[in-house]
């Protein structure tokens, strides 16, 4: 017997790739979106940053621009570059 | 001397006798008489007199005359002898009485003239007629009773029969209405063309003329006694309600879809007709009297009222099937309306269809979604019979509890809201209605009104309770997802359906849910839909992304080119609702293809990767054997099944369930759509082999599905989520009886409620929920229940 198999339609789901579950500014889960968007995925996506913290890019800008002086990232403290 | 004075007296006690007075011109002398008799003081002594002796007279001879006369005919079968016999009695009576009426006018003149006293506050007319009415027919027989209402039934029916044909000689063009009547009519009589229909005997013997001659003889005689209303009110009523009743069950039961108000309104009148027969001076010329038309004018009025309540009451206790027939029934509907409004029947309108709902309605034979169906016209026709709801409200609240029981009514709704339900278009049809009411704003207050004298109040068994303006909203969607009084429950398990749909029937239309989902938003809010638009969306992401993988395919050369076309659903997994959790291990050569395909995601959207659930999806695959080829669509768990046979021909059970990771009874269940293929057989039980070649002459063996298998769903029941949620609180539940040894059910709801329900995820319990929790605990020994407490088991700690 020979079973051909013409299409296999499966199911996945998608994640990012991060350490943590949820972003540790608006504490929502990674793989769901920011307060301030409705689609996840492409539309709300994450930003690492040099000291390997991630977070929703919306968040963590909202964050940058509330700082004055200088800008840290929010879980460590260290300053903020974004991961290349 | 003496002779001739005694001569004289007896000549004129003869003459006086024979003759009334005024033809003697006795007028003046008997004047002269009374003068006499008011100068010594007797006048005052006459009335009286007079009125005593008419008393003996009654009760001495005429009564019993009377009553004799009439037993006498009380054996008599022949009904046209009787009514002649009847008649005759009234006549005798009446020639009895005709003396001391026309004494009774010459007395009133003398009143009026002043010659006399009066006789008080009553005059001496009405003293004389109760008199009549007292003595003679204090007490009627049975078989009298019988006799007038045998007389009267017939003279009506005469009457009805001559009126017809009447009309029928005015217009030659019968309304095609009456031709019905017509035929009904002669129908009731057996249809035999020879019988008068009005009389009842064969036409050659016809007497209807001389029924109705009695007719009016008898009521000339009664009104002339003024016996008529004691004598025949009794029987006409009696006669009416019967003829009504009568009329209406032949033509109006069981018939919706016209209004009958119209005829009857007709007909009534042409029964009138005939009431002012008995009650008015015969001939159009006579000018009724105001008394006789003011009887008239009542007794029109009680024969509506009388139409109206049996009307209204046959309605009622139609009102359900009227109900089940809506929009066709529209026109009953709009009777009842008229006639309730005429009535003070609405207490039994609502209890009666309250039982009948119950009774006809609400109990396990009847699907869900016929009770739905039913509400939804329900809601229809009730809101054009009250447009302030209130019979709605009241009516079907059991409705609204019993659905509450019903475990799919929730699915139900949703599936007729989208179309899917068969037979229910109502649901959907109303969705894509132009101006759908949000669910949102219930909040209008009444001086939304537009014209201030529009305004009605509520009906008095309205609930205080509830804004009219609230209960005015009759929209039908909002009546069905307030059963429950939460919109999210809606939400949820259309979620749950579209997910289903999506993943695990595969034979959705983009464009329908789109649509639907639109439509919903619109009711249910933008937020409230926003979970179902991402995941519609993430539908169109992936075909994106299929195609993008497949271009990607494309340029490769032939040899590195995947061996099958592998598409995927990627979910964004927050906002589906939980999948089944089944563990299922695929074929390497699956999972390559899987892997592979996770990679050029990967590389597409970076940092992102994918969490396949192998259990989920459809395979199309063909099975080549060695006569024959199937072409097959099956679910990942039977294509991986069918895969492994491909290495060897022969596994057993334990085996497969070893390789795939599936348990061994699921695992037993799914092998079932092999063996149907006819592609594997078990032999022995547990051991499944390969049919290379049918074996023709071999009896086809008839493999029966579980029926369970065919309706699964990919989404994790309601149940199994409450369980999950339910775990949650096991923890404390175990803490705190670590620590406290025994305690309470109310006291661990209670604790529970301080310490767990006030955290941010918020899992509401009930009492009794919990209880039916720690029952399974109890149950699976993790827990021991006596006295009263839940305690841990020793050996637990």
């Amino acid at each position: 017997m020979r079973v051909k198999v013409r299409s296999w339609s499966g199911v996945a789901s998608w994640l990012w790739v991060a350490n943590d579950e949820n972003c540790g500014i608006c504490r929502m889960a990674f793989n769901g979106c920011c307060p301030d968007c409705k689609v996840p995925g492409d539309d709300c996506p994450l930003v690492w940053g040099q000291c390997s913290h991630c977070f929703h890019m919306h968040c963590i800008l909202k964050w940058l621009h509330s700082q004055q002086v200088q800008q840290h990232c929010p879980m460590c403290r260290q300053e903020w570059k974004f991961k290349e | 001397m003496a002779a001739g004075a005694g001569l004289s007296s007896a000549w004129s006690a003869v003459s006086a006798a024979l003759v009334p007075p005024a033809a003697l011109g006795l007028d003046a002398e008997l004047r002269a008489a009374l003068e006499v008799l008011r100068c010594y003081g007797l006048h005052a002594a006459v009335e009286e007199w007079f009125l005593e002796v008419l008393q003996k007279d009654l009760q001495a001879h005429i009564a019993p005359e009377f009553w004799n006369c009439i037993s006498q005919y009380e054996n008599t079968a022949e009904e046209q002898q009787c009514s002649a016999l009847l008649l005759d009695a009234f006549c005798l009576l009446k020639r009895r009485l005709e003396p001391y009426l026309s004494s009774m006018e010459l007395l009133e003149g003398w009143t009026k003239a002043g010659l006399l006293l009066g006789t008080g506050a009553q005059t001496l007319r009405e003293k004389v007629y109760t008199m009549f009415k007292a003595i003679l027919f204090f007490s009627t027989t049975k078989p009298f009773q019988k006799m007038i209402q045998q007389f009267y039934s017939r003279t009506f029916r005469i009457y009805m029969r001559q009126w017809k044909k009447g009309e029928e000689g005015m217009n030659e063009c019968e309304s095609s209405m009456s031709e019905a009547e017509q035929e009904s009519d002669t129908e009731e009589s057996g249809g035999e063309s020879t019988a008068c229909t009005g009389c009842g005997s064969s036409r050659e013997q016809c007497w209807c003329p001389t029924a109705m001659e009695q007719f009016r003889q008898l009521n000339d005689i009664l009104r002339r006694l003024n016996l008529l209303e004691r004598v025949s009110a009794d029987a006409v009523t009696t006669i009416l309600h019967r003829m009504i009743k009568e009329r209406m069950e032949r033509r109006c039961r069981g018939e919706y879809e016209h209004s009958f108000l119209n005829e009857f309104q007709e007909w009534i009148e042409k029964v009138l007709g005939w009431l002012s027969r008995v009650f008015l001076q015969d001939g159009p010329l006579a000018r009724p009297s105001p008394e006789a038309s003011s009887t008239l004018k009542r007794w029109r009025c009680h024969v509506q009222r009388f139409f109206y309540r049996i009307y209204a009451s046959m309605l009622i206790e139609e009102l359900f099937s009227i109900i089940r027939d809506f929009p066709e029934s529209k026109p009953a509907v709009e009777d009842l309306k008229f006639c309730l409004e005429r009535t003070n029947l609405r207490q039994k309108l609502l209890s009666s269809l309250k039982s009948a709902l119950e009774i006809r309605l609400l109990h396990p034979g009847v699907n869900t979604s016929d009770i739905i169906t039913l509400y939804i016209s329900a809601i229809k026709a009730l809101r054009e019979l009250d447009p302030s709801m209130v019979i709605l409200e009241v009516a079907c609240e059991p409705i609204r509890k019993y659905l509450r029981t019903r475990e799919d009514t929730v699915r139900q709704i949703v599936a007729g809201l989208t179309g899917d339900a068969e037979g229910s278009g109502d649901l959907a049809n109303e969705l894509s209605k132009a101006d759908p009411v949000t669910l949102e704003n219930g909040q209008e207050s009444d001086d939304d009104i537009s014209e201030p004298g529009d305004w009605v109040p509520d009906p008095v068994d309205a609930d205080p309770g509830k804004s009219s303006s609230k209960r005015r909203s009759s929209d039908i969607i909002s009546l069905l997802v307030s059963i429950y009084g939460s919109k999210d429950l809606f939400i949820n398990e259309y979620r749950t359906l579209l997910a289903d749909r999506l993943l695990h029937q595969f034979n959705y239309s983009a464009e329908r849910e789109i649509r639907n989902v639109e439509l919903l938003k619109l009711r249910f809010g933008e937020a409230q839909m926003h979970y179902c638009e991402v995941m519609l969306k993430d539908m169109a992401d992936s075909r994106r992304i299929n195609a993008n993988i497949r271009d990607e395919e494309e340029k490769l050369p032939e040899e590195e080119r995947p061996p099958f076309s592998l598409v995927a659903v990627i979910l964004s997994s927050e906002f589906w609702p939980p999948l089944k959790e089944e563990k299922l291990e695929l074929p390497e050569q699956v999972k390559e293809a899987m892997e592979a395909y996770s990679k050029k995601y990967e590389k597409l959207k970076a940092m992102r990767t994918l969490n396949w659930k192998y259990h989920l999806g459809l395979v199309s695959l063909d099975v080549e054997l060695a006569d024959r080829t199937l072409s097959l669509s099956v679910s990942p768990v039977h294509a991986a099944i069918i895969l492994h046979f491909q290495t060897k021909s022969t596994w057993t059970l334990a085996e497969l369930s070893e390789v795939l990771k599936v348990p061994v009874t699921s695992l037993k269940r799914k092998m079932t759509l092999w063996l149907q293929q006819g592609v594997l057989r078990e032999e022995p039980p547990g051991t499944f082999t390969v049919i290379e070649e049918e074996q023709k002459d071999q009896v086809e063996k008839v493999v029966l599905i579980d029926s369970d298998e065919e309706g699964d769903s990919a989404m994790a029941s309601q149940a199994d989520q409450k369980e999950e949620e339910l775990q949650l609180f096991w923890t404390y539940i175990q803490a705190m009886l670590t620590n406290l040894e025994s305690l309470s059910l109310e006291r661990i709801h209670s604790m529970l409620k301080m310490f767990v329900m006030t955290g941010p995820v918020v899992t509401e319990i009930d009492i009794q929920e919990l209880q039916g929790f720690l029952q399974k605990k109890v149950r699976d020994q993790q827990l021991i229940y006596s006295g009263g407490v839940y305690r841990l088991p020793k050996n637990c700690n």
